[in-house]
């Protein structure tokens, strides 16, 4: 590598100085990000930040064709580290859903969420991502175990997670 | 290394926007200087296909990295071996954190010979 000796010095500052940039950028980013999911929306899935902290986005995605969640909406909240996208967002259901990989508080197990999170995603990949979870769920790895277990009836698996959200749908209403 | 002959979009904040005899006057607010037009004569890139962005800060290659002030050799472009392009900072912020991966495509992260 030729001009390794030449960019040693900068490889320091340049860092630091993003490290400094901290809340700033982090703003700008998510500023860019919300901008390009409003002027060109993924299908089933949106995402806006709260009215007064840029940090802590509430999103929603549709349940995907022919799966037990087809015609369900559920709420989520995003809430991102300062250091984002260097870490991931913290992901999680408001709205109960009955799936393998999510436990009944909303918290949700997905790899790229944690120890396979890349700088390289972002809000729109990540709701991609985890809508295709719904159809597709880890079973290897549960966090409602008895979710998992039923997976394999799905005539039972819907029936229960059509049940599930009439319930949040109650819940909704009053 | 690509050719650091800057034209638009970043014009170089080098000393000459500063008179000189600054310093040997008594007042120290400095005198401003206002470009009413320039004549480009040359056009810096780093190789990366045009209005392509950086895969971490999603900011223009030719721009730059949050946190960095002026484009050009103070936020660099770098390539990995898997021939994956990030600017100097925010690749090396990723590395920082104890990865050691490139975040498009997960192979192990080595610097390419010649970036």
């Amino acid at each position: 590598m030729a001009s390794l000796a030449a960019t040693a010095s900068p490889i320091k500052e340049s860092t630091s100085a993003a490290t400094k940039g901290g809340g700033e950028s982090v703003t700008k980013r998510l500023q860019q990000e919300l901008m390009g999911l409003m002027m060109q929306p993924s299908d089933g899935v949106s995402a806006f930040p709260s009215e007064d902290n840029m940090f802590l986005w509430s999103a929603s995605l549709s349940g995907p064709l022919s799966t037990a969640y087809t015609g369900h909406t559920y709420k989520l909240t995003i809430s991102f580290p300062p250091d984002y996208p260097y870490s991931p967002p913290t992901l999680k259901f408001t709205t109960g859903i009955w799936h393998p990989n999510i436990d009944l508080h909303g918290n949700i197990c997905l790899d790229i969420l944690k120890e396979k999170w890349s700088p390289a995603y972002n809000v729109r990949t990540v709701l991609v991502s985890l809508r295709s979870l719904l159809g597709e769920p880890n079973n290897d790895s549960p966090l409602n175990v008895q979710a998992a277990g039923m997976w394999e009836d799905q005539v039972r698996f819907k029936e229960i997670a059509k049940n599930k959200w009439e319930e949040e749908m109650r819940k909704e209403g009053a | 290394m690509p050719t650091t002959k800057r034209d638009r979009g970043s014009p170089v904040p080098t000393s000459s926007t500063k008179p000189t005899s600054d310093s040997s006057s008594s007042t120290k607010k400095p005198l401003k200087v206002k470009v009413k037009s320039f004549h480009g004569i040359a056009r810096w890139s780093w190789g990366t296909p045009a209005d392509d962005v950086c895969g971490i800060c999603q900011s223009p290659f030719e721009g730059c990295a949050p946190g960095v002030k002026f484009p050009g050799d103070d936020c660099p472009v770098v390539w990995g071996a898997c021939k994956h392009a990030y600017h100097l900072a925010c690749i090396s912020q990723w590395l920082a954190g104890g990865k050691n991966s490139c975040p498009i495509c997960r192979a192990d992260w080595n610097f390419a010979d010649d970036s």
